[in-house]
């Protein structure tokens, strides 16, 4: 499949959308030799669900580690809410949760003091964060569990917890870095419920390995891979995007499969086919060439004709390749 | 600077040290105990009297002092490592809305908190099992030794956890520089034992300044400014070094 040349569109018109909650200008960041963010842009619209994908070493927790502060870029700019990374770093920290992708709790304290800390540390009354660590644990299922240690809990748990201490402080830019890694598919899915629970509260900035993930929860996702964005949009236009080939999947009733592949595979809207027992797979210039293929097809014995639909993992393995990275 | 984030992570380190202080005052106190009563008792007799005094009061303060700035190197060497290598939670605390400053000031007042509270525990102890007494005044000029020197053995502990990745690396600095500079500055024997040429230059060691200028303090009221200034001028140094070899770390 081919990615034809595109102007990434990652800077639309501030007109018709809200306002940024991050803001990326060309962002450089080298290791001696080796440039994990080669000239990033990007910018995040305030209360958005936003998805960043790529491979291993694409640069995306160097990212996420500007945009936390634990890092400092060569080059280039990055804010958040409109805070200057390299100046403002204090004042950031008290806007930003940060869902690392190491549990990092404390396995000495207790699941409430390890959020009690936090509150603390984010310089909150003990009033005020005792009611919210109270409706945390209680949203995240926890209550019961308030005072166990977090090596006692099951990985679901400790996730949930980890989230709960990334919201103590009701932050209004939420980084989850791969919060779901490593988890079953039940608290995967109730790791998505919280997620879910909190759009339009807060931006939410979500690097993730897992394709359906990012479907299921992102309103706009980021590719990128080599330290560069290669791709941007929702994840209907990421897959209207993969270049603009359409496949569908032609089941026969009878044994006439080999002989219509046959006819199939001379015809000049026909980019490529596959067959498989019964059924013929073609992948078509454009949807416009069906009606050809249907006029070809006329007197076969034909138990179904089918769109396939793109997986977002077909645009994500187009984009970056199907190498196995280091 | 703000010191909220280093007394939210110091009372941290001491609501742990509060839950296991029972087991941590058996472990720290079994070590200078056992020393004391193999050398103190059973070498006794066979060295009689070391700069006037019985062999076991000659190193009843050097083992109070050991003890005191070993718990203090131990615990921030080893909480730092552990914080930073295997929990993570240096960098839980670094995307709070509080500066490396005060993370690195808190290690080192739980270093140093450890090392006081475990220094009067065996001093306790050894007060209460042995001859070895001293007035009571005698105590506010040993403390000035041992609060600096706490300080000193705290910050350098800071400064292998940040730099050593590796656990057994801790170990091999423990053994071939700690012990050697705890031992070797006449903790158990006087300095008068030393060939005459290298004295001056054991005298400049740190740790020299500090049991020579502790032990004078607790037994004879003496305070040696020399001694003092060095122990306090070491903490010092060691200090700003702390900060500036951790923050560079973190900025890594």
């Amino acid at each position: 499949m081919r990615w034809p040349p595109l102007a990434v569109p990652c800077m639309e018109s501030t007109d018709t959308m809200p306002a940024a909650a991050i803001v990326i200008r060309s962002l450089t960041k080298a290791y001696g030799g080796l440039t994990a963010l080669d000239h990033f842009d990007l910018e995040v619209a305030q209360g958005s669900i936003f998805g960043l994908l790529g491979p291993n070493g694409a640069g995306k927790t160097t990212l996420i580690r500007i945009l936390t502060t634990l890092m400092r870029q060569s080059s280039g700019t990055a804010a958040i809410e409109g805070l200057d990374t390299l100046r403002s770093g204090l004042e950031i920290r008290r806007l930003i949760g940060v869902v690392s992708q190491e549990n990092s709790l404390d396995r000495y304290l207790t699941a409430r003091e390890n959020l009690e800390l936090h509150a603390r540390l984010h310089g909150l009354g003990r009033r005020l964060y005792q009611e919210r660590i109270d409706a945390l644990l209680e949203l995240m299922g926890l209550s019961g569990r308030q005072n166990d240690f977090p090596d006692t809990f099951s990985g679901g748990m400790q996730r949930r917890l980890v989230i709960a201490r990334a919201l103590v402080h009701q932050p209004q830019v939420l980084f989850l870095d791969e919060p779901t890694t490593g988890l079953d598919p039940q608290s995967r899915r109730a790791v998505w419920e919280y997620v879910r629970s909190l759009a339009g509260s807060m931006t939410i900035f979500l690097t993730t390995h897992y394709l359906d993930e990012a479907e299921q929860l992102c309103n706009r996702i980021a590719i990128m891979d080599h330290g560069r964005l290669i791709a941007l949009g929702s994840t209907q236009e990421l897959k209207d995007r993969l270049s603009g080939t359409t496949v569908y999947e032609i089941e026969f009733a009878g044994n006439d499969a080999d002989q219509y592949a046959g006819l199939l595979g001379t015809m000049s809207c026909v980019v490529e086919i596959s067959r498989a027992e019964r059924s013929v797979t073609v992948t078509l210039e454009c949807w416009e060439c069906l009606a050809e293929i249907v006029t070809a097809l006329n007197g076969a014995s034909i138990r179904r004709i089918a769109l396939k639909e793109r997986t977002l993992e077909e645009v994500f393995i187009s984009l970056t390749g199907e190498m196995v990275r280091e | 600077m703000m010191l909220r984030g280093t007394l939210a992570i110091w009372l941290r380190d001491m609501l742990i040290l509060r839950r296991s202080i029972f087991s941590e005052l058996v472990a720290v106190v079994a070590y200078p105990l056992t020393m004391y009563l193999a050398f103190g008792i059973g070498m006794q007799s066979y060295i009689g009297l070391v700069d006037g005094n019985p062999y076991g009061l000659f190193i009843a303060p050097g083992l109070i002092t050991m003890t005191a700035v070993n718990a203090a190197y131990n615990e921030s060497v080893w909480s730092l490592w552990f914080h930073r290598r295997v929990q993570f939670t240096i960098e839980s605390y670094r995307v709070t809305p509080i500066s490396v400053s005060e993370i690195v000031i808190a290690k080192i007042f739980t270093g140093f908190t450890h090392g006081i509270i475990k220094g009067v525990a065996v001093g306790l102890v050894i007060f209460a099992i042995t001859p070895f007494r001293f007035p009571l005044e005698h105590l506010f000029y040993y403390l000035l030794f041992l609060i600096p020197a706490s300080a000193f053995f705290s910050c350098a502990g800071i400064i292998s956890g940040t730099v050593m990745d590796k656990p057994e690396t801790i170990g091999k600095v423990e053994a071939v520089l700690v012990m050697p500079l705890i031992f070797m500055s006449g903790l158990f024997f006087p300095l008068s034992s030393y060939p005459v040429d290298v004295i001056p230059w054991v005298k400049l060691l740190p740790t020299t300044a500090l049991f020579e200028g502790a032990r004078r303090a607790l037994v004879a009221g003496e305070i040696q400014p020399a001694y003092l200034l060095q122990v306090v001028l070491s903490a010092l140094i060691t200090f700003i070094a702390a900060v500036v070899i951790f923050r560079r770390k973190m900025s890594e």
